[in-house]
């Protein structure tokens, strides 16, 4: 079998540059394994080589991820390799970002199968765990061995396409992906051992983790509505028209804040929505099908409220990520705790 | 109770002119076991074929598989209330022909599935591939409803295993095996250290094709009951369900059922297994709430450590799981659940109908949607029409040189829920 | 109680004897309008995923469900949305199909129900 050429990408510090100061080190291309780029080559073997290490500072990184994530696939497309390694970055959170980042690019850049290895808390863990392959790692460096011997199997198993087996197998993070595969012992044997350690209050681990359940418990009622001010925030993507701020059509990384003082219909000629998720028609014609501006202005001339606040706040829900969900209600929350808000219409589509 | 299985192993299936058990061969007059068939009423057509591991056979659509047992000592027959009196069984010795069974096959309705390859990468997925089966394939009289078409099948494959059953009847066991459970304080006095477990096990009772009976009575008509483990293995539950190969629970799985064995082999050491609740799987909602509220109350009225659910199906049976996990869940017994798990063919998609954080340990019998080859054999038992016609052609799945691609939903037994494989998913 | 139903069977056998809402719609449709249902406060008797036959095997779907009884039923509407979830992530297997399994699939839908009645 040929030998498999792997690039491997790794941080300033584990490059040997320095810490935190050299934090903002270029992109460098350098020849053959650095650092625990040498762990890797020894495991593997004769069966790949690192042919090519890039070294990137995680402030560079993180800072311009756009152009460095560029310049870097070029780097990795000149090597001509058969798949890429980055990190592992244990507890390290830009350069697991980083990691994550680089692999996801070079997955979809250059279509190559990409393995990287973080610590489970590793912020970059969350984000890019479904996207590419990550094997779980210690928190810090002395966990280098075990990484290795976890991934480098695993490498040589992408690099050459073979049929990849449940992450239980093969040592990566679940990601989503149901796979198959015919366990030691049959059901009802995992079953009673399972319920033996439950029992006894010691770990067990299901094999089929429930989906995550994120209940939030209901505010207090609104004692009295006619004295109420009410704010809208809406995941509908409604915007003013042209959407001042290019709140994206999917997967949104910000929200908007805009005044609607003495707005008392929202029209065709005035909103629209940004939401690429939905059919806009209806909600282009009339936005107050989803931001009921119209209706609210009625209530509070008709005392039934007290008051619609003068700032709408919106986003588009398609595909965001959760994480950016939490951080944009995170902040609206605080604003609105601030304008001293009595309740909140929260609008979906 | 205390109920000694004397098992004799089978290792090979002949036809012969005389029915008998010797040095580990069944042999099997095939007109006689044919006649058999054919003496239940309604059944028009009846013939036997013999299935061994290893050969390039494949039988589909599979009705129900049976292991041929026989009451030696003790109270009661083999399939009570349907073939032998309704007498409580479970006590005394029963001999078994481990290694052997009957398979059913006959289309009752145009849609069934159940495929058992006996070799190739199909026979991984179905434990009836490792077995010495007489197949006994069965056509109804013409114009015979479903519903009396699925009674004559059963019953005729009841009644062939119980023909076979008769033959160990005198034979000296391979191995002998006894279970014992204990009345509660009796066990409490005898294990007063051990968690005392309990077994919630769901049997299927939907409708027509989606049926289980116990002592004969329809599960459908029943409340959450309880029933000693040995009784089970005198067939005191038997398998009328027909639809969703793979998580259907035959009679086989029943009398052989795998969470009653693995409990048994840690009773006394690491745990009391105290008793089996039976609950149902009713498409009737207040049903739902009604058997599941029952089968918290009976765990909680014993008192036990902890419960392991187990469930056959799919759907609608998801929902039953989840309530008998949450209500036993909220009364501070720890359970743990077997299901298995329809994700889609990528393997992406939410795997349960049903859902609660309550249900914290689970185990897979792996993803029924996930795809497999299966290639041509040389012999088909039954009626291929189904798969090829319906599930390969009409979804463009049947390959020139005759190989299908099904889903493992279409194999008996491949994600059975009741933990009897080793096919997993994470 | 009222059944909502695709199947011919279902609303041949029911004549007379309760409302019967029937659609000429697909398995999901119907789902749909039992959702629509659900949301006006109407509450499910019988579970929507009843009976193991996988939605992208049997065209046929018949519910039964009260008349609409104010505030939204919460387990119902899980029910009805579980329901639909699943019943989308299978692709359907069989567009074409002869007329016998046909009535198969209806004979199976209507006693899943009969069961329930």
């Amino acid at each position: 079998m040929a030998q498999v050429r792997i690039v491997h990408y790794i941080n300033q510090f584990f490059g040997q540059i320095g810490g935190e100061e050299k934090a903002d080190f270029r992109p460098e291309l350098r020849e053959g394994p650095v650092g625990p780029g040498l762990a890797f080559a020894q495991a593997l073997g004769d069966e790949a080589e690192i042919a090519a290490t890039v070294i990137c500072g995680d402030s560079y990184f993180n800072e311009n991820i756009e152009s460095a994530k560029k310049e870097i696939i070029e780097m990795i497309r000149g090597c001509k390799p058969d798949a890429l390694l980055a990190g592992p970055a244990f507890n390290a959170g830009r350069y697991g970002v980083a990691c994550g980042a680089i692999c996801e690019a070079v997955k979809k850049e250059l279509g190559i199968p990409v393995l990287t290895g973080m610590y489970e808390e590793n912020p970059g863990a969350d984000m890019y765990k479904s996207a590419v392959y990550i094997v779980p790692t210690k928190n810090n460096a002395a966990g280098m061995r075990s990484a290795v011997k976890t991934m480098a199997p695993l490498l040589l198993k992408l690099a050459r396409h073979e049929k990849i087996g449940a992450s239980a197998q093969e040592g990566y993070m679940p990601n989503g992906i149901r796979v198959n595969f015919f366990e030691e012992e049959r059901g009802s044997k995992r079953a009673v051992d399972m319920l033996l350690r439950k029992m006894a209050g010691k770990p067990f681990t299901t094999e089929f983790p429930m989906p995550d359940f994120d209940r939030v418990e209901p505010a207090p009622a609104v004692k009295d509505l006619s004295k109420a001010r009410i704010a809208l925030v809406t995941s509908g993507g409604i915007v003013p028209k042209g959407n001042p701020d290019h709140i994206e059509s999917s997967s949104a990384s910000k929200y908007g804040c805009y005044d609607i003082t003495g707005v008392t219909d929202l029209t065709s000629e005035t909103f629209e929505t940004a939401h690429g998720g939905y059919d806009p028609v209806y909600a282009n014609e009339d936005a107050d099908r989803v931001l009921p501006v119209d209706v609210l202005r009625e209530f509070a001339a008709e005392g039934k409220i007290g008051g619609l606040y003068e700032k709408f706040y919106t986003t588009v829900g398609n595909g965001t990520a959760v994480k950016s969900a939490k951080k944009f209600a995170e902040e609206i929350a605080a604003d609105l705790r601030h304008a001293n808000i009595d309740a909140i219409v929260l609008t979906s589509t | 109770m205390k109920l000694e299985l004397g098992y004799i192993d089978i290792r090979d299936i002949q036809f012969s002119t005389e029915s008998k058990v010797e040095n580990g061969v069944l042999y099997v007059n095939k007109q006689e076991i044919e006649a058999v068939a054919l003496g239940q009423p309604h059944i028009k057509s009846a013939e036997a074929f013999l299935a061994r591991p290893g050969e390039s056979v494949r039988i589909t659509p599979v009705k129900d598989v049976i292991e041929p047992r026989v009451k030696v000592e003790g109270p009661g027959g083999v399939f009570p209330g349907v073939i032998s009196k309704v007498t409580t069984v479970g006590s005394g010795r029963t001999n078994v022909l481990r290694g052997a069974a009957v398979v059913t096959t006959g289309r009752v309705v145009g849609f069934q599935e159940g495929i058992i390859d006996m070799s190739g990468p199909g026979a991984e997925y179905t434990p009836f591939s490792k077995l010495y089966n007489l197949v006994l394939k069965m056509e109804p009289e013409d114009g015979l409803p479903q519903h009396e078409h699925e009674y004559a099948l059963r019953m005729a494959g009841l009644k062939a295993a119980a023909y076979l059953g008769e033959l160990a009847r005198a034979v000296q066991p391979d191995e002998t095996r006894v279970f014992e459970t204990y009345s509660i304080p009796e066990g409490m006095k005898k294990m007063p250290d051990l968690p005392r477990v309990a077994y919630v096990m769901m049997l299927q009772s939907q409708g027509l094709m989606h049926d289980t009976y116990v002592y004969g009575v329809d599960a459908k008509r029943t409340l959450s009951t309880l029933i000693n483990p040995t009784e089970v293995f005198d067939g005191a539950i038997l398998s009328g369900n027909c639809v969703s190969a793979c998580d259907k629970n035959t009679t086989y799985h029943h009398l052989n059922n795998p969470v009653i064995m693995d409990l048994f082999d840690r009773h006394g050491r690491d745990l009391n297994f105290v008793t089996v609740i039976i609950t149902n799987e009713n498409v009737y909602l207040a049903d739902k709430e009604r058997s599941s509220d029952w089968a918290a109350k009976l765990a909680e009225l014993l008192g036990v450590d902890g419960v392991i659910i187990s469930q056959e199906g799919f759907g609608n049976p998801d929902t039953d799981l989840i309530m008998n996990c949450k209500k036993i869940e909220s009364k501070n017994i720890p359970t743990v659940i077997i299901t298995d798990e329809y994700a889609g063919r990528d393997g992406a998609s939410q795997s349960l109908a049903d859902a609660s954080p309550l249900a914290t340990a689970v185990v897979t019998g792996g993803n029924a949607n996930e795809v497999i080859v299966l290639p041509p054999l040389d012999t088909v038992i039954g009626d291929l029409a189904y798969v090829e016609r319906i599930a390969g052609g009409f979804n463009g799945n049947i390959a020139p040189d005759g190989s299908i691609t099904v889903e493992l939903q279409a194999i008996t037994g491949a994600t059975n829920e009741m933990g009897f494989n080793r096919l997993s998913a994470r | 109680m009222r059944v909502f139903t695709n199947n011919p069977l279902v609303r041949q056998k029911l004549a007379g004897t309760c409302e019967v809402c029937y659609f000429d719609v697909s398995f999901l449709q119907l789902l749909t309008k039992v959702r629509d249902e659900v949301h006006k406060g109407c509450r499910l008797l019988t579970h929507p995923l009843s009976g193991s036959v996988k939605p992208n095997e049997t065209p046929y779907k018949s519910v039964m469900l009260t008349r609409a009884q104010g505030a939204v039923d919460l387990q119902s509407l899980e029910l009805i949305e579980a329901g639909i979830r699943a019943a989308e992530k299978f692709p359907v297997r069989y567009p074409q199909m002869p007329d016998s399994v046909r009535a198969d699939f209806q004979l199976i839908d209507w006693t899943l129900l009969q069961s329930a009645l």
